[in-house]
């Protein structure tokens, strides 16, 4: 083979501590290297041309770049290969940046590092052979998990776009957290009455086929061609004849349920429709405490139900979608205010979260927008705010920053000064964080105009004192201790990920921090995307953030599915398994270990069975490759005698 | 003592061998102090099947690996005679799906351990060996000098010292009463927790010592009964060229560390690669570590429940314990 390597100096980013004209001048001397030269920046329209120029002149068979990361530029000299005339696989990219130049200042080390880099390489290299791609037709429907802000959000643009949509939403109204809220910052206008039209677009739009009440139970497939069981859980209610009238929840006799929806501020039916706004508008019972259920003896909602819709026996039902593209905005759970104990979060009534707050003030929440405290119903006088509950702790597992407590204080605030005039109002807080467009001035306007306290620094304590509680702590700025007697204490609990995120990611074979929220494909650059192809992010499962933020991501989700739904083919990616049948010994590891499903049984002649892939289902993850006794299944591009002589290039 | 077990053996293998194809057991070998497998096929050969603590051979590899057990009758079932150890190798070969619980017939046999000629031959040089024996907690030889008798401890193969499992684990019949085992499965892994309590350079030492010793002969694999792959095994490929015919102690290592990955999670410890090498290369306490990593981590015992699927063989996003 004839090799070619090219040395970037990527300006001074590599040349600034790697001597990359001696790391040629050694590749140079690599067994098949018949070119090696260094170059300014490798991946510019004229490097990309000196490597096309070598490859004809010099008729080299294969190319090494020495420069950053393969994630970004790979592509680019794949490209840039393929279009001098060669298989764009026999193409090998050392990170000499990355691994090298950025992290040790030690020239002479780095200068050998990256020269036995470029050495693995050229070793890897030799080994690779010509791969092609085939092309697989693409299934133009899209399914959006979760029914909040932004996968509504998602699921509409999607469908203004043509394309036909499934949206699962787990709970069984759609609306996610926002449908909770009562007025939203900076503009405090109301929160139903702009995501309201939003849900309702949602049913009416002939191409977006709604599943509520129903959870995602298994993913198989790829991108262009995904199987997604669909478990639409038993509500006991027949959807196709429920009209929403409400008849069964005034009459049902379960009046202790706790109303979950007004965060258990208030008791529910054990039917229910959990918001007057409800999208769908459907019943829906709650077994653990419906009286048919468990005491056997009640058939009240049956009874008075005018569309006979209340079917005792209903039982899960799992429906089959099949899908091109998956866009996942599932949302987060708020933080467990109870987790600080010093608080009283969970064991005083008058101590509650910021979304518990959020449905007093709410006008279809528990006391009808009027603000009064839980424990007596009266309207307090005094009411103090703790921020950063469960945001920017490393000690409770939460260093993050929630990025919207700072602003639901200030919303909260000034909306509690509209209220009561009289009512006195203080926050505790650490720093205040408002970088969005108007948010500064929001939080300067709660401050200056409508008189709220701000106090900087940590509360330590809450406790009670007759029927009010005292919050004592901490002004940072005055370097004194304070301590505010209240009618009532809001914990601004922070934002984590969703209760199941996790299970769902890996049913997705998508991957999650350690928090649990949704890794974007690259920080910057692929915000929405994840590394499994067909697979996009919206709104906060993939990280705290607002309702702006999270509505451009289901929109900019929505324009990933577009864009990858404007071709009929996707070309397939080469580098998946390959079974060599004559020496497969028949013993199915693979096909058991196979994450994916990718790997089956292929009969032969006279009932001999071999393994067989599926390279469109393959996701080439090498686990079939590990397992293999005889190695008779190789990766390809990354086979054994490849990995093999680059770590003996290395060892040598 | 051993008569009557053999008696009962050979009665219930007559029953049964109509409906077998073929009974794999052990008869007489060269000298009294060893055996060596039979194939019984017709009742006229039921004389040469014996069982006594000398029949250490593990025989289910025959079911796997000679295409003469293989290729018969398959209407009828194969029978095979096997100790406790044994019997776990064919559970590991039925959860892999190498052989069908419903193909074969277990002739169990509750074992008490089984002798290593070479342990008796290191304590007494014996020469032209007439008759071998065990009488309860001794071994008794005669050779061309008159009586010897050993300890039983002194002389049971280092596997049966550490016996979790003397009964067998499947059967189709029980030869004799079941065996009370020596040690809990926990607490059997003595010799590895003495290798773990030396210093990373004394272990590197002992086994570049032990492992240089290595021949390649592939003895240890080809006694393996899991060790499937037979001429595929990667040890002789150039595709993939992991191993080369290059003298050194690292071939030796990567061939025996292929071994045992190749074993982890799988290895029922039965001890055959062990016994089979020509150089006494204590090669089983190599995988005796990663089946005591498995215990650890996974709960896991190779070859217990033919329902199992050993750990290292099924992917699991939700696997606790690593």
């Amino acid at each position: 083979m004839r090799i070619g390597v090219f040395v970037c100096q990527c300006g001074t980013n590599i040349a600034g501590t790697v001597d990359t004209q001696e790391v040629a001048r050694r590749a140079g001397n690599l067994p098949d290297v018949a070119y090696a030269t260094s170059y300014m920046y490798t991946c510019s329209e004229p490097g990309q041309q000196e490597i096309q120029r070598a490859i004809r002149e010099k008729n080299l068979q294969g190319v090494v770049v020495a420069a950053c990361s393969p994630r970004m530029h790979e592509p680019t000299f794949r490209r840039a290969v393929e279009r001098a005339g060669l298989n764009r696989f026999m193409f090998e990219m050392a990170n000499i940046r990355e691994h090298v130049s950025w992290i040790n200042n030690d020239r002479e080390a780095n200068t050998r590092k990256a020269a036995e880099l470029v050495e693995m390489a050229v070793a890897k290299l030799r080994f690779n052979q010509p791969l092609f791609s085939s092309q697989i037709s693409v299934n133009k429907r899209v399914m959006v998990i979760g029914g909040g802000v932004a996968g509504i959000q998602a699921a509409l643009d999607c469908s203004d776009g043509g394309l036909d949509v499934v949206l699962v939403e787990r709970k069984s109204s759609i609306g996610g957290k926002m449908a909770q809220l009562d007025k939203t910052f900076p503009t405090v206008d109301c929160s139903s009455c702009i995501l309201g039209p939003k849900m309702v677009d949602v049913v009416q739009k002939d191409n977006i086929t709604l599943h509520a009440a129903s959870e995602v139970e298994s993913i198989s497939g790829y991108v262009g061609n995904f199987t997604v069981e669909v478990r639409k859980k038993a509500t006991y209610v027949d959807w196709t004849a429920c009209t929403g009238c409400g008849a069964c929840i005034e009459k049902c006799p379960s009046r202790k349920v706790p109303d979950v929806f007004n965060e258990n501020l208030a008791n529910a039916r054990a039917i229910n429709i959990p918001f007057p706004q409800a999208i769908p508008k459907k019943a829906t019972i709650n077994r653990d405490y419906c009286l048919h259920f468990t005491k056997g003896k009640c058939g009240t909602c049956q009874k008075v139900c005018p569309t006979g819709a209340v079917n005792y026996e209903m039982q899960d039902e799992i429906v089959t979608e099949q899908v091109g593209a998956i866009i996942v905005a599932t949302g987060y759970d708020l933080f467990d205010a109870s987790v600080y104990g010093e608080y009283g979060g969970g064991r005083y009534a008058d101590v509650i979260s910021g979304i518990q707050y959020e449905r007093i003030l709410s006008a279809s929440g528990p006391f009808g927008g009027h603000i009064k405290r839980p424990s007596d119903g009266k309207e307090p006088k005094d009411i103090v705010f703790i921020a950063c509950v469960g945001s920017r702790d490393a000690s409770v597992g939460r260093p993050y920053c929630s990025g919207v407590c700072c602003m639901y204080i200030a919303k909260q605030a000034i909306l509690t000064r509209d209220h009561l005039p009289d009512t006195r109002v203080w926050v505790f807080y650490m720093d205040i964080r408002a970088p969005g467009k108007n948010y500064d001035e929001f939080v300067r306007r709660a401050q200056e105009e409508y008189g709220v306290q701000y106090i900087r620094g940590r509360v330590g304590k809450v406790y009670p004192k007759g029927d009010r509680m005292v919050v004592q702590g901490n002004d940072t700025l005055l370097g004194v201790q304070v301590e505010v007697e209240a009618d009532l204490v809001v914990l601004a609990t922070g934002i984590e990920a969703s209760a199941g995120a996790r299970e769902l990611a890996e049913k997705l074979r998508i991957s999650y921090d350690q928090y649990g929220f949704y890794m974007e494909s690259h920080p910057k650059l692929r915000p929405v995307e994840t590394n499994t192809a067909g697979v996009y992010l919206a709104g906060v499962c993939q990280g705290p953030k607002d309702i702006p933020s999270s509505v451009a991501m289901g929109s900019a989700a929505a324009a990933k599915v577009q864009a990858l739904f404007s071709r009929d083919t996707i070309e397939t990616n080469p580098q998946v398994a390959l079974v060599n049948e004559r020496v497969c010994i028949s013993c199915g590891k693979c096909i058991q270990v196979c994450p994916f499903g990718a790997i089956q049984w292929k009969e032969l002649r006279g009932g001999i069975r071999k393994a067989e892939v599926l390279p469109s289902v393959c996701q080439g993850c090498g686990l079939c490759n590990a397992t293999c006794p005889p190695k008779a299944i190789q990766l390809q591009h990354a086979t054994d005698n490849q990995i093999l002589a680059e770590v003996n290039a290395l060892c040598a | 003592m051993f008569e009557n077990a053999t008696k009962q053996l050979r009665e219930t293998v007559e029953a049964a061998l109509p409906e077998l194809n073929t009974v794999v057991g052990w008869r007489a070998g060269y000298d009294p102090l060893h055996m060596t497998p039979v194939f019984i096929k017709n009742a006229g050969d039921l004389s040469k099947l014996e069982w006594s603590p000398f029949c250490v051979q593990n025989l289910s590899g025959y079911l796997v690996k000679d295409p003469a057990v293989r290729a018969q009758d398959p209407s009828k079932k194969i029978g095979i005679c096997v100790k406790g150890c044994d019997s776990r190798s064919l559970v590991a070969l039925i959860q892999e799906k190498f052989i069908e619980r419903n193909q074969i017939h277990v002739f169990g046999i509750p074992c008490r351990g089984t002798v290593d000629w070479r342990r008796v031959m290191k304590l007494g040089p014996l020469t032209g060996i007439q008759s071998a024996r065990v009488e309860e907690s001794r071994l008794v030889v005669e050779d061309a000098n008159g009586g010897h008798t050993f300890a039983l401890e002194d002389v049971l193969a280092r596997k049966c010292l550490r016996c979790a499992h003397p009964n067998p684990v499947i059967h189709d019949v029980l030869i004799g009463e079941p065996v009370t085992p020596r040690v809990a499965v926990e607490n059997s892994y003595g010799e590895v927790e003495r290798m773990e309590e030396q210093s990373l350079e004394d272990r590197l030492g002992f086994w570049k010592k032990e492992l240089d010793k290595c021949l390649r002969c592939y003895a240890c694999r080809n006694a393996c009964p899991l060790c499937v792959c037979q001429d595929r095994c990667i040890a002789e490929t150039r595709e993939p060229r992991w191993l080369t015919q290059r003298v050194g102690t690292s071939e030796k290592f990567l061939f025996h560390f292929i071994h045992a990955l190749h074993l982890a999670g799988r290895c029922t410890e039965c001890g055959e690669c062990e016994r089979a090498c020509p150089m006494e290369i204590p090669v089983t306490l190599i995988k005796e570590k990663l089946n005591k990593i498995t215990l650890e981590l996974m709960s896991y015992e190779a070859g217990m429940d033919p329902e199992a699927v050993p750990p290292l063989l099924t992917f699991n996003p939700g696997e606790t314990g690593l």
